[in-house]
């Protein structure tokens, strides 16, 4: 266990994740909630129900520009044509395609994104020509919203259409949430339904009391990466 | 209470739980289900409201929540429908629009004054001699409106929430059911939306058979199915306010506003029972057919003792068989049709004895001596349409059940464009064609009989489903022959009588008469009509009256009742309150890393665009004196400001510098790398919208900051230029992923010292202007070298996520050298001694750089920015303004205020923009517009301040401090 204030980095949400009763481990050079004092089977439920964990301390980055499909795929990602589509990597990592000129990659819901470690070691202007380097591990709070609830509380902040029938696994839409511009992902966990939400960072305190505003209807509550965990072992 | 009628009566209650209530102060009891109205009337009260102009006592009308008549106040909450509010323990209800009691109600005397009061009566008083109108609009504002706000209530959380199906069925009713089992058998997902408590529209309480069997085994058997079904959403107690483009509808359920979008619609909305107009056709115990069914069916309780029923069609005489079986009296059935065709439910109730008085109607509902209700009717013989001979008979009654036909729900069709005509010869509307995507069942587009509205429920819901793009399969059967009702030629329902007091419409009391007044005004639009007489313009939005009212203005202008039109029929059709429109709100703040330890440090907050930021830190009792003590921190020795919320964006690709040299006015090509660069941004208008500092961090990159409120608009101006200019070019907006800290004063260096080992912060080794990236205590930082508030300083910024972590390094580092933060007015001061502007307040929608005195920031060789033609032009017209600044001394005269206004013999000659004392200087120093010729220093200045007082001010040279910038460039 650790205090995020004794971490460099830290995560918008700690103070709040605190006050909820979170728990901290160390992630790197994060302090990132492991659970909220609960037992294991209640959080792992309570993640099945309507779970929402801030992931903002696992590792992501962002490239854009016009060669930066092509730079990409040099660089040993794997990723098809289709916009707004995720695509899933051998080792765990997640590339969000934004539009033909701009993806995302996402740590695995674990922290573990060795993709992401050799993308950043490769990059560089003069290497990347025309692929540029977006900071968004900073510029954006990353969340996950989870469990048979998700999609009914999103339907109070975001007006797309993210019903299972409606919005496959691994689609992306760029919308609103809550008023603020966010990209929101499904990437489920096993049967449990998941989405990634990603926003401006700044705003995190705003949205993370929005959605759990909206999810008091469903009894929904914060989760800590060992609910994920949990999950992820069930597959 | 009055004994309720035994089971199957009473469908909606739970006998077994009753519920306490109060209405006008008197404590009653209904049971669970039941709403305000209905456990009212089993209470024998009868009236619910007063009348919004004459103050008639008005009770149960149509009790399915869309009239005037039940409007009351529920707690804090006024204008609740009594007959759609749930009671509940403890209710507190009272009446509304009355002086007195709802019993005895004072201004009941507007009644006799009636003649005083015609139609339109209100746009021709009042107004002569003048000098009464204060006098009325008190008077008038004192009596007019309905009900009573509270606004000490608590606020209520009311949410939204997005919906979206294959098929949405509106109306629950037979064909609605019908419907969306059908579009669910074919795959789709359904959502089936009803007003009421339970499913099944009429079904709940009309009469379809002589026996009155079939009504309620089909109503379970097609709900059974639809709630059996997992495809099909039912939300029951739910509004639908409207249509709206591309199927979008808005619904209400609770206090939650749905927003619903739909691959198809399916209106079955079915009729709504039209009222008779006759002489005092508005006193409580007049209601209407389907309402007695409703008391009775819904309510288990008995309408009155003894009744008559007038009816236009069969319906009445549905409703006389389930008034016997009530146990209710049927004095006469009063038939307008002269030639009303055999029927089951007619041959059942001559087999019980009950006279049929045929092509007679209600000529006159006489009232109670003592009481508000009815004590008799007289019925006359009609000579023609809306004639009736002298001749009358009378019944004695308690209740008077009317039925003047239907007419259909069309409200969300005829939003949607549908094509709706008047079929004259069934006296009511028809639809003749739908827009794609919607479609309409049963009663609403004129099916007729049980099976042929289910049949053509089934048939709308297939066709929903084909269009919403699923295998519905074959198309369904229609319904089988005879069980339709012979459609009887419709009949003239408006009997005016020569002592008036037959209301078309009750919410405001119009009259057929006053109608009949307003048309030979000259008001015989149907727009003109409704207007002037307010007809349909009360909440129940001319649902029981519009089609009269047209009745009336056709026949008063010798036109058909198609050829008059109808009016629009708008969002919402019911009300809605304020509450759902609003919602939850959300509004966005936005927060930097630093946020909570400003807060630790009792900083007041105060907005920024959405952020927030330190106005200052300490007791706002020390306000001005703690915004001094930061300065003078600042200029004495080191201070450190947040300056996160400044905008910052990546200009990066091989056309960079061409890029930022066309979007700024300045001269960026050849920038060196590691040195920023003043940057000013004009319109397309040469009107100055931003600036900032851009750093050349690399030959391909710059890093450019802008003004907190204004980064958005410039990001959107890059990719708008960028888009059409493609140069090779990438712009990214990083205000978010950077936090900032501004440390400034002589002893900032010696404090930076302890923290930074990799980056040379000799004036020698890093000068004024210059950019640098290293570390600050382990935090990699981009540090620039600027003097916004005039003193050595450096701005670092540094990833947001180790924004808090820098400031909390930066304030132990500085603890041995009194460091302390300082917020944003003590910079506002600062920088005001260094003559520095803000774009936004130093600058309004037409400065122009010249008038801003920024000329030095054009580039006079470059062909080309934004705005530069512009810029030029203004160049060459000359100024009509001048930004300079003023100083007065600092004790003895009146400190102006920002938007004071400068005056020269009478006229405006500019105004204040910044304004301050400032300590350092002991004196009053700001900026202001003036006329060009009174910019020159030492130029005596008038300002008119509060109260009109003129004080004198000099025009000074800027910067009021450090005029070398020695201190800056330390």
């Amino acid at each position: 266990m650790t205090a995020p204030a004794e971490q460099t980095r830290r995560s918008p949400l700690y103070r709040a994740l605190a006050e909820d009763g979170a728990r901290f481990e160390a992630l790197g050079d994060h302090a990132v909630a492991r659970d909220f004092g609960r037992d294991a089977a209640d959080e792992a439920a309570r993640a099945e129900a309507l779970g929402l964990a801030d992931l903002t301390p696992l590792p992501r980055v962002g490239f854009k520009g016009w060669n930066a499909g092509p730079w990409l795929a040099q660089a040993g990602a794997e990723m098809g044509e289709a916009s707004n589509r995720a695509y899933p990597q051998a080792d765990g990592t997640r590339i969000a395609r934004l539009a033909p000129g701009e993806a995302l990659v996402l740590a695995d819901r674990a922290g573990r994104g060795p993709l992401i470690e050799s993308l950043r070691q490769a990059w560089s202007m003069a290497e990347a020509d025309g692929c540029f380097h977006v900071a968004r591990q900073e510029t954006s709070c990353w969340l996950l919203l989870t469990g048979a609830h998700a999609a009914g509380m999103l339907a109070k902040v975001c007006a797309v259409d993210l019903r299972p029938g409606s919005f496959a696994a691994d689609s992306i839409a760029q919308t609103n949430v809550a008023r603020l511009n966010a990209i929101v992902i499904r990437g489920d966990i096993g049967a449990v339904p998941a989405f990634d939400l990603l926003a401006d960072s700044a705003s995190a305190v705003y949205l993370w009391g929005a959605l759990l505003d909206a999810m008091a209807e469903h009894d929904g509550a914060p989760i800590g990466l060992a609910a994920i965990g949990a999950l992820l072992e069930r597959g | 209470m009055m004994e309720r009628l035994p089971e199957p009566a009473g469908l909606l209650l739970d006998r077994s739980e009753p519920v306490a209530f109060s209405f006008e102060g008197r404590r009653y009891q209904g049971f669970r289900g039941d709403t305000v109205a209905s456990a009212l009337a089993a209470n024998d009260v009868t009236v619910l409201s007063r009348s919004f102009k004459y103050h008639r006592a008005r009770g149960i009308h149509s009790l399915s929540g869309l009239d005037a008549n039940t409007l009351v106040q529920v707690g804090p909450a006024p204008n609740r429908f009594a007959d759609r509010e749930p009671l509940a323990a403890g209710l507190v209800v009272t009446g509304q629009n009355y002086w007195g009691t709802l019993r005895h109600d004072r201004m009941a005397v507007f009644g006799l004054l009636h003649r005083f009061f015609p139609a339109g009566f209100y746009y021709k008083a009042f107004y002569k001699p003048r000098w009464t109108w204060p006098l009325w609009a008190r008077m008038i504002r004192r009596i007019a409106g309905l009900g009573s706000v509270d606004t000490a209530a608590p606020h209520g959380y009311f949410d939204k929430q997005y919906l979206f199906c294959d098929v949405l069925v509106v109306g629950g009713g037979a064909a609605g059911l019908a419907a969306a089992s059908q579009a669910a058998a074919a795959g789709a997902e359904v959502v089936l939306v009803d007003e009421n408590a339970a499913l099944g529209g009429a079904l709940l309480h009309g009469r379809f058979d002589a026996g009155g069997v079939r009504t309620a085994d089909t109503r379970t058997a097609l709900a059974g199915e639809v709630e059996a079904d997992e495809r099909i959403s039912v939300m029951t107690e739910t509004a639908c306010l409207g249509w709206y483009a591309d199927n979008w509808l808005p619904l209400v359920r609770g206090n939650r506003l749905y927003k619903l979008r739909t691959k198809a619609l399916v209106v079955a909305t079915g009729c709504l029972e039209q009222p008779l107009v006759f002489r005092n056709n508005d006193l409580p115990g007049v209601m209407l057919a389907s309402a007695a069914q409703r008391l009775i069916k819904l309510y288990g309780v008995r309408p009155g003792r003894r009744a008559v029923v007038a009816t236009a069609s069969d319906d009445g005489y549905g409703a006389a068989l389930d008034l016997l079986d009530a146990g209710v009296e049927v004095a006469a059935v009063v038939d307008l049709r002269t030639d009303a065709p055999r029927s089951g439910v007619g041959d059942a109730l001559a087999a019980r004895r009950v006279p049929v008085h045929a092509g007679a109607a209600p000529w006159e509902a006489v009232p109670q001596r003592k009481g508000p209700g009815i004590a008799r009717v007289r019925v006359a013989k009609i000579v023609e349409d809306g004639v009736c001979a002298p001749t009358v008979d009378s019944f004695t009654c308690d209740l008077l059940v009317v039925s003047g036909g239907q007419a259909p729900a069309a409200a969300l069709l005829r939003q949607a464009g549908a094509a709706i005509a008047y079929d004259s010869r069934r006296q009511t509307t028809r639809i003749d064609a739908l827009p794609a995507g919607v479609f309409a069942a049963g009663g609403v587009v004129g099916a007729a009989g049980l099976d042929g509205v289910i049949a053509d429920g089934r048939r709308a819901g297939w066709q929903a489903a084909a269009h919403a793009g699923l295998d519905a399969g074959p198309e369904p059967a229609a319904a089988p022959d005879g069980d339709a009702p012979a459609t009887a030629k419709g009949v003239w329902p408006i009997f005016p009588h020569p002592d008036h007091k037959a209301f078309v419409d009750f919410d405001e009391d119009v009259q057929v008469h006053d109608l009949e007044d307003a048309i030979a005004e000259g008001y015989d639009h149907v727009e003109l009509l409704k207007r002037f007489t307010t007809n349909g313009m009360g909440p129940s939005q001319g649902r029981h009256s519009s089609l009269n009212a047209v009745r009336v203005l056709a026949r008063a202008t010798a036109r058909s009742v198609d050829e008059t039109g109808a009016t629009t029929v708008r969002q919402p059709i019911v009300p809605v309150t304020m509450g759902h429109l609003a919602g939850r709100s959300f509004e966005p703040v936005r927060y930097t890393a630093m946020h909570f330890r400003h807060l630790e440090a009792g900083a007041t907050m105060m907005p920024a665009g959405l952020w927030l930021r330190p106005e200052y830190y300490g007791e706002p009792a020390r306000r001005q004196a703690l915004i001094r003590e930061e300065a003078k921190n600042v200029r004495d020795n080191v201070g450190i400001i947040d300056v996160s919320t400044l905008g910052g964006l990546d200009v990066r690709g091989p056309d960079a510098a061409e890029f930022m040299n066309r979007m700024y006015t300045f001269a960026y090509l050849k920038q060196p790398v590691g040195r920023s660069r003043y940057v000013l941004m004009t319109d397309l208008g040469g009107v100055v919208v931003d600036d900032g500092v851009a750093c050349r961090m690399h030959e391909d990159h710059f890093y450019v900051t802008a003004t907190t409120s204004g980064v958005d608009n410039v990001y959107r101006e890059m990719l708008w230029y960028n888009a059409q200019w493609r140069l090779k070019v990438d712009v990214s907006n990083v205000t978010a992923a950077l936090a900032g800290v501004n440390i400034a004063g002589p002893n900032c260096r010696a404090v930076l010292e302890t923290l930074c080992d990799d980056v040379d912060i000799s004036p020698e080794g890093f000068p004024y202007m210059g950019v640098r990236e290293g570390h600050v205590a382990g935090i990699p930082a981009l540090f620039l070298r600027v003097g916004f508030v005039g003193e050595l300083g450096y701005e670092l910024h540094v990833p947001a996520s180790q924004g808090e972590a820098l400031w909390d390094a930066l304030l132990e580092a500085g603890r041995a050298h009194g460091i302390r933060p300082f917020g944003v007015e003590a910079q506002r001061l600062l920088r005001l001694e260094k003559g520095h502007i803000i774009i936004g307040q130093d600058t309004d929608g037409l400065t122009t750089p010249h008038e801003a005195d920024m000329a030095w920031a054009l580039a006079k060789k470059k062909p080309f920015h934004v705005g530069i033609r512009s810029v030029r032009m203004q160049a060459e017209k000359g100024l009509t303004r001048r930004l300079v600044g003023f100083e007065m001394p600092g004790v003895g005269v009146e400190q102006p205020k920002e938007c004071h206004l400068v005056i020269r013999e009478g006229e405006i000659t500019g105004r204040v923009t910044s304004v301050a004392y400032s300590p350092n200087l002991d004196r009053i120093i700001g900026l202001a517009y003036v006329a060009p010729d009174q910019g020159e220093p030492g130029t005596r200045i008038e300002i008119r301040v509060d109260g009109g007082r003129m004080v004198s001010a000099t025009v000074a040279k800027l910067p009021f401090f450090d005029p070398d910038g020695a201190r800056q460039e330390l």
